[in-house]
């Protein structure tokens, strides 16, 4: 692992930098909203997520050491984490198991215009493992590297939880794109 | 690279090879060439194509300042928390460093008790040699 191209700017943040504070904000906000939007489905929901990511950022910044992840890689495994919070809260009443398989029948035609809510409903209808691999490899263009050590799994689960995830997707939104 | 590995990283990683496993991009490129290759990156581009039509929404203004704000209030909590925490510590040598020295003043010097030991004029070290011992012995 080379190094952490945002090792710098996290040093100063933890110094108390204004204009560091404003680097990493402009740096990581637009990623890691991106990532809450996707993984949760609901803008006001990831930009609490969003928030509570940076107060971690805050608290952790001064005492923050390279180890086996890269900041990006450990911001992103923060976010997550918030989102399965929130995941599991939603589920409360009925288990607190989050489904492993996906819900893959087709969506509803879209009218046009409306394809980008009906692929977000698509997402938000696969197993959350799957969402993550796809939303950390796809939208934030991790490398395998990085997105199988934010979720904690070996390279072959990544790629495995990736090509069910992408199926699933392919065979619920086959009324726009079936190719298969 | 053959066209199994090569389909296999398709449907997981899309057509775009720049997201594929670094190690692999220079086969996959070879064998992005072929026919098969072709056919295969074309089949993952189309779901490819429909994700790239879920865009989200920049951040706004406001949680980009709310975010802001709350930084100098979590740092500056941060950084006093670590100053208590400093002085704890320092006190906590000062201490340690006054419990060793009195533990050596200890350890170096006799009985404290004895210090203060009045000796009688009369008592020699083969016991108490006073007027009164002699007397008792000559009436003997």
């Amino acid at each position: 692992m080379g190094a952490d191209p945002d090792e710098e700017l996290v040093r100063r943040v933890g110094a108390g930098d204004p204009a560091a504070v404003q680097a990493m904000v402009a740096r990581k906000l637009p990623r890691i909203l991106a990532l809450a939007n996707r993984m949760l489905g609901d803008a006001a929901e990831a930009e609490d997520v969003a928030q509570e990511t940076f107060v971690r950022i805050w608290r952790h910044a001064s005492g923050w050491r390279q180890g086996h992840a890269r900041f990006d890689t450990w911001i992103h495994r923060v976010a997550l984490n918030l989102c399965y919070d929130r995941l599991r809260r939603r589920r409360e009443w009925t288990t607190d198991e989050l489904p492993k398989v996906a819900d893959a029948a087709p969506l509803p035609d879209a009218m046009p215009g409306d394809e980008a809510r009906r692929i977000s409903q698509a997402l938000q209808r696969i197993a959350p493992r799957q969402r993550e691999a796809i939303v950390l490899v796809y939208y934030q263009e991790l490398s395998n590297i990085e997105a199988a050590g934010a979720m904690q799994v070996s390279v072959d689960a990544l790629e495995s939880l990736l090509a069910r995830g992408r199926r699933a997707l392919q065979a619920m939104l086959a009324g726009d794109d079936g190719d298969d | 690279m053959d066209a199994r590995r090569f389909a296999a990283l398709a449907d997981a990683y899309g057509g775009a090879l720049h997201r594929w496993p670094a190690a692999e991009q220079a086969a996959a490129s070879s064998f992005a060439d072929s026919e098969e290759g072709r056919a295969i990156l074309a089949r993952a581009g189309r779901l490819d194509a429909l994700l790239d039509r879920h865009r989200v929404e920049a951040p706004s203004l406001a949680l980009h300042g709310a975010i802001v704000a709350r930084a100098a209030s979590e740092v500056r909590h941060v950084r006093s928390r670590r100053f208590w925490w400093l002085g704890f510590g320092l006190a906590g040598v000062g201490l340690a460093g006054a419990v060793a020295g009195l533990a050596l003043v200890m350890v170096v010097t006799p009985d404290a008790a004895s210090d203060h030991y009045v000796m009688d004029a009369n008592a020699t070290s083969f016991g108490d040699a006073g007027p009164d011992a002699d007397q008792a012995e000559e009436d003997l």
